[in-house]
């Protein structure tokens, strides 16, 4: 049984709906709902916050309307077929039904669906483009069930590596190059940028500008085996310059250990974490699991799935099994004091 | 005079006609039936039954989502739950059940006493059940596929599904499409061969045009599928690189062949639903039915579409977006020809008097489940759109309108029109209504709210959500409503199984309708029809409502299986056709490839060894019958 | 039905003196056949373009080191598949006039003929330089090769039968429609390989 009182993200916490419980269920109540719908961080694409992401909700309000007018006209035109015969026949004349025909079933859907996929073409060319020269580039990894996250420079070098949780500075492009490493993900932040697959032998690419500074989370949409449900991430959009101090910290090392709790941290780590996770300043150089140089800087743990503190590390390292089954971390055997002193060490990779 | 006794026009010759036709009696004889009606009952038994199976594990799946991080299910059963959930309903019902309407009325609404291959079609309906049978067996012993209906590549294959589901699936899919190519094929020739003197092809029943439709989209749809399948199965057993990036292959290859299959294989299920859909507004308005050649070119234009769209289903890999853009204008272009029949349909109501009997309910239900369905496809074959919404609750709210709107609507309006004609009783209309009414609000109240939870940002095929998401709320009013449908669906099953002995009498022809497969009793005999009609219409039991005044057939022999054979275009007799007697050899047959498909699983050798009992089994089949030589006297 | 009712019953065709044999395009098997082709043909179709869709996405094809196969065998196996399509079109026609022995004789020749061709492709098999595991390219040849090896068997196997039934007097000018699809599935089988052959020995010389 996974443990249920596992609170979550602070990113997620806030992202109550303003719909009424349970029962919003007429057209109308879900559609205002999602208007009123408070502008807080969540998983929706109704609540944009890059260019791209705002394009496409636009598209989709003015598809919407034009669908629930298209609709509402069908009915009425079929409550009207249904309503004229029911004093007397009176059928529709061979003309009269032949312009209905005409009219309705091929003039008008032909010239709203030329307007729409022209519309959406157009969209879909800027959204598809290739990225300004100037983007940042992150290459982003989708593995069984994780997302690897390297942060490139222009020459393609790697300054800094991370998990499960993305930082991009506001108000500046980011390209990322989206590669599997074992079978299909799909990148998806739908407050930033619509899916884009990450197929093994293949690299894909999307980019982003996110307007507004918040948290933002995205999740694995192909389905990826076991625990695709809960394969996860956040973006964190913040202002250039605090995001340039946050990448040049997550390009420095590890910071030695200094006491001797954490000493004996680090030994366990490289000891028994070290074949998996890298640590980078240590001996544990292992690259199977997520780069964990800076793990106390991140806001949750294993994808997504659990907020960073002590006590869920400590949950997760006892039994990763039992919260995310089937996932490549195997149950530590660690004794109570070298747990205790490689969680001190943990807390200390700020 | 002896041999003017045993031809049909002969009255005394009708015990003589039922002899030959018969099946044989009792559990052996069962493995015997080549009977078209027989199969074709079974066949839609079988696919209602699988029906129920992947409706229920679908309220299962309601239930694990009922609350964020349930722990009802683990994540492997839930994902062998969903990957079974679009199995059974894409291969083991939809199919099927269509394919089972039209073996069932096909040869009746053209007015002949068999299809053309009554073994084949046995052989079919064999092989439709060891593959489904298998599937099932091995979900109850929890060993099923857990890669998805569409099992992609790279995670269905060996490296990431050891498993022997994966292998199971491979096997059972190539198998299935064995089953609907039979039918395809055969459905193809009888009504190309076998309509009644008269029927030329703008005559022919609008069914039975949606069903010729429907099986030459089988025909180049199917063998893609089984060949990617097989690929897929090569890939497993042997380490073949098809889908390796290492070795040089690739995993959108696989996409490709799927999708090239699966995007038609949504119309294989539509286009027969339409043809009902024509059907019951021609009855129930007692009219013919607005724009006949509208319709059938419409029905025509859908098939040839139907082929160039699958790469919507792969706007999120990354392929190119100019290319792509074709695919965005050739979906969207599928809405004329459903516009053009929506508006045919609505002409045809026009005015008329309409009788608001349950068929009736079920096709208005249609129009607007179907509407709202056809909108949100228009809206994915948007590329940003579906950048948006591919692979969230969007798109399952999507293609459950589109099927259920589309396809179970349809079917159930077909099932209440045409059990009379099968059972020989009508069904009760007023647990109909209620079946109705709650599978028209389930069916919204399930499915309308998952548009929200997509672009909320549920993704599909997940087991749990966590709590802070947000999405708990509309999975709860989900999964309540998930039994008001499941609940509707029950009422019609329920008002089927006790119709069967206790429903009003139906006669010949309970809806006045005008099609040939009324001109016979209900239910038919093992033979359709004393003697074969010919036809002057489109509606030839409007045209002449005194049965014996119609003008039929004469000179067929009772003592023997024959029928007559028309020409392809203008139906005028040509020839009469010898047919088979009921045979175990199908049965035997079937039991011979399921062994080597299933064999193959465990050891490639026995797919070979199930091959070469095959052929004996083949042989065994087609053996010319010594009598056959002596029938040179005519 | 009342005897009464039936003598009214307004017989507008009779049947009666009506062919009950049929030797082409009036026989429902005839286009049964034509239906087992084209899904035959779909799925030669998938596989041809699989193997253009993986040589468009490799960068070299054949893969270095593996050069492509000489053309000596393979093309023979083309002539002596045409040449057997030739001796079935003259079976048919020694049926046609009731020339039994010369209908066995044919047949049985278009036997031997398939099993020559059997031999050849048994004996390429074992001249491949390479795995059908290591690269797609050799699932591709080794899946092609063995696809159509099994449809040459079928039809050898089924023509045998065909053949040994016309010993037996099975078949006759009026009687010959299993000799009419036979030969019609034999047909599809021979010209299969031509688009086969192309891919899997001309196109890595063009790449």
């Amino acid at each position: 049984m996974r443990q249920k009182n596992r609170n979550s993200a602070s990113f997620i916490s806030t992202a109550r709906r303003a719909w009424p419980d349970g029962c919003a269920l007429t057209a109308c109540c879900l559609w205002s709902g999602v208007t009123e719908a408070q502008r807080s961080a969540s998983q929706s694409a109704l609540q944009p916050a890059s260019t791209q992401a705002q394009g496409i909700e636009l598209l989709w309000w003015i598809m919407l309307w034009s669908g629930v007018v298209i609709f509402l006209a069908v009915m009425a035109l079929l409550i009207w077929a249904l309503w004229s015969g029911r004093q007397r026949e009176s059928p529709l004349s061979l003309t009269a039904s032949k312009n209905l025909v005409l009219t309705a079933g091929v003039a008008i859907p032909a010239l709203t669906l030329v307007i729409l996929v022209g519309g959406s073409l157009f969209l879909g060319r800027s959204v598809a483009s290739a990225p300004p020269p100037d983007a940042m580039q992150v290459r982003i990894t989708g593995w069984m069930w994780w997302w690897e996250i390297e942060y490139l420079d222009s020459a393609g070098n790697i300054t800094a590596t991370t998990a499960n949780e993305m930082h991009v500075p506001v108000g500046r492009p980011v390209a990322v190059e989206l590669a599997s490493g074992d079978v299909i993900h799909s990148f998806w932040v739908p407050q930033l940028q619509g899916k884009t697959d990450m197929v093994p032998g293949k690299v894909n690419s999307s980019w982003f500008v996110a307007t507004e500074a918040g948290e933002y989370r995205g999740q694995c949409a192909e389905f990826c085996g076991l625990q695709h449900a809960l394969m996860a991430f956040v973006v964190v959009a913040r202002p250039e310059a605090e995001f340039d101090a946050w990448l040049a910290h997550q390009a420095e090392p590890a910071a030695a250990p200094v006491t001797a709790a954490t000493q004996q941290g680090r030994d366990v780590f490289e000891q028994s974490c070290g074949h998996c996770h890298r640590v980078r300043g240590t001996d544990a150089t292992g690259n199977i699991g997520p780069d964990l140089t800076h793990i106390a800087s991140r806001r949750t743990l294993a994808a997504a799935t659990l907020v960073n503190n002590r006590g869920h590390l400590a949950g997760w390292i006892g039994d990763p099994q039992r919260i995310k089954p089937g996932n490549a971390m195997p149950r530590s055997l660690l004794t109570p004091q070298e747990l205790h002193n490689l969680l001190t060490y943990l807390e200390t990779l700020e | 005079m002896k041999t003017q006794a045993i031809y049909d026009q002969n009255p005394e010759a009708t015990d003589l006609l039922s002899r030959t036709w018969r099946s044989p009696p009792g559990f052996f004889g069962w493995f015997t039936h080549v009977n078209q009606s027989r199969i074709g009952y079974r066949f839609i038994v079988t696919s209602v039954i699988f029906f129920a199976l992947a409706g229920v594990l679908a309220l299962v799946m309601r239930l694990q989502l009922i609350s964020p991080e349930n722990t009802l299910l683990g994540a492997d059963f839930y994902n062998q739950l969903f990957t079974m959930h679009g199995t059974t309903m894409m291969f083991f019902f939809a199919v099927p059940a269509m394919e089972g309407l039209g073996i069932y009325l096909v040869p009746l609404m053209i007015g002949t006493r068999d299809m053309s291959f009554p073994r084949l079609n046995a052989f079919g309906y064999y092989v439709y059940l060891i593959a489904g049978i298998s599937l099932y067996v091995a979900l109850f012993m929890g060993m099923a596929p857990a890669a998805g209906w569409f099992s992609y590549v790279p995670l269905a294959n060996i490296a990431f599904s050891p498993g022997k589901g994966m292998d199971l699936w491979t096997t059972m899919i190539t198998f299935i499409e064995i089953s609907a190519l039979a039918a395809a094929v055969e459905l193809i020739v009888t009504i190309l061969k076998q309509r009644a003197p008269g029927m030329t092809l703008n005559r022919m029943p609008l069914f039975v045009w949606s069903i010729l439709v429907m099986s030459f989209m089988i025909l180049f749809a199917m063998p893609t599928v089984m060949a990617g399948s097989v690929l897929l199965a090569l890939d497993r057993a042997f380490d073949m690189q098809f889908f390796v990036a290492a070795g040089g292959g690739d995993a959108l290859l696989w996409q490709h062949l799927f999708w090239f299959f699966g995007h038609p294989e949504v119309y294989i299920i539509m286009v027969p639903a339409l043809g009902i859909v024509s059907t019951v507004i021609t009855t129930f308005t007692q009219k013919p039915v607005f724009g006949y050649t509208a319709l059938v070119l419409s029905l025509v234009a859908t098939g040839f579409v139907s082929f160039g769209l699958w790469v919507h289903h792969m706007f999120t890999t990354g392929l190119p977006h100019l290319g792509l853009s074709f695919f965005t204008a050739a979906s969207a272009m599928i809405a004329i020809p459903s516009g053009i029949q929506i508006f045919c349909w609505i002409a045809s109501l026009w005015g008329a008097r309409i009788r608001f009997a349950t068929p009736m309910l079920f096709v208005l239900g249609f129009f607007a489940i179907f509407v709202i369905g056809g909108l949100t496809g228009v809206m994915v074959a948007s590329i940003p759109f579906d950048s948006q919404v591919h692979d969230s609750y969007f798109v399952v709210a999507h293609f459950h309108y589109v099927l259920i709107g589309g396809a179970v609507f349809p079917f159930f309006a077909g099932l209440y029109y045409w059990y009379p004609k099968m059972t020989g009783r009508l069904m009760s209309e007023r647990l109909g209504r209620w079946s109705f009414a709650l599978i028209f609000a389930g069916t919204n109240l399930t499915f309308f709210p998952m548009h929200q939870l997509g672009l909320q940002g549920m993704p599909r095929r997940v087991y749990t959500y966590l709590s802070d998401m947000g999405w708990g709320e509309l999975n709860f009013a989900i999964t309540i409503a998930a039994f008001i449908l499941a609940i509707g669906f029950l009422l019609t099953l329920i008002n089927a199984v006790v119709s069967r002995t206790r429903g009003v009498a139906a006669g010949n022809n309970p809806w006045q309708a005008e099609t040939l497969e009324w001109a016979t009793t209900s239910p038919p005999q093992n033979y359709n029809f004393r003697h074969l009609p010919i036809v002057h219409s489109r509606t030839p039991l409007w045209d002449e409502p005194d049965s014996s005044h119609r003008q039929v057939v004469a000179g067929l022999r009772a003592d023997r299986r024959e029928l007559l054979i028309t020409t392809l275009l203008e139906a005028k007799p040509q020839s009469v056709l010898i047919m088979p007697h009921p045979s175990v050899w199908p049965f035997l047959l079937a039991l011979a490839v399921g062994f080597g498909f299933l064999g193959f699983m465990f050891q490639p050798l026995l797919f070979v060894a199930g091959f070469a009992l095959s052929f004996f089994m083949i042989v065994g089949w087609l053996w010319p019958r010594k009598p056959w030589l002596d029938t040179g006297e005519t | 039905m009342c005897p009464a009712e039936t003598t009214r019953l307004n017989f507008a065709v009779d049947a009666t003196h009506f062919s009950r044999f049929h030797s082409g395009s009036d026989a429902p098997i005839w286009w049964g056949i034509i239906g087992l082709i084209l899904i035959e043909m779909s799925v030669v179709a998938a596989f041809v373009i699989s193997y253009f869709y993986l040589v468009m996405i490799n960068p070299s094809w054949p893969p270095i080191g593996h050069p492509a196969s000489e053309l000596l065998w393979p093309t023979a196996s083309v002539v002596i598949l045409l040449m057997s399509c030739v001796t079935m079109y003259l079976a048919s026609k020694a049926i046609n006039r009731d020339r039994i022995t010369a209908f066995v004789t044919h047949t049985s020749i278009s036997v031997v003929l398939a099993c020559a061709v059997l031999v050849i492709r048994w004996q390429q098999f074992q001249t491949f330089d390479f795995r059908w595991d290591e690269h797609v390219y050799g699932s591709l040849v080794w899946t092609i090769s063995g696809f159509h090896f099994l449809h040459v068997v079928s039809a050898a196997i089924g023509t045998a039968v065909v053949a040994t039934l016309g010993a037996l007097k099975f078949f006759n000018s009026k009687q010959r429609i299993a000799i009419v699809v036979d030969t019609m599935y034999w047909n599809f089988v021979g010209l299969a390989w031509i688009p086969f052959y192309l891919v899997l020995y001309i196109v890595p010389r063009l790449t």
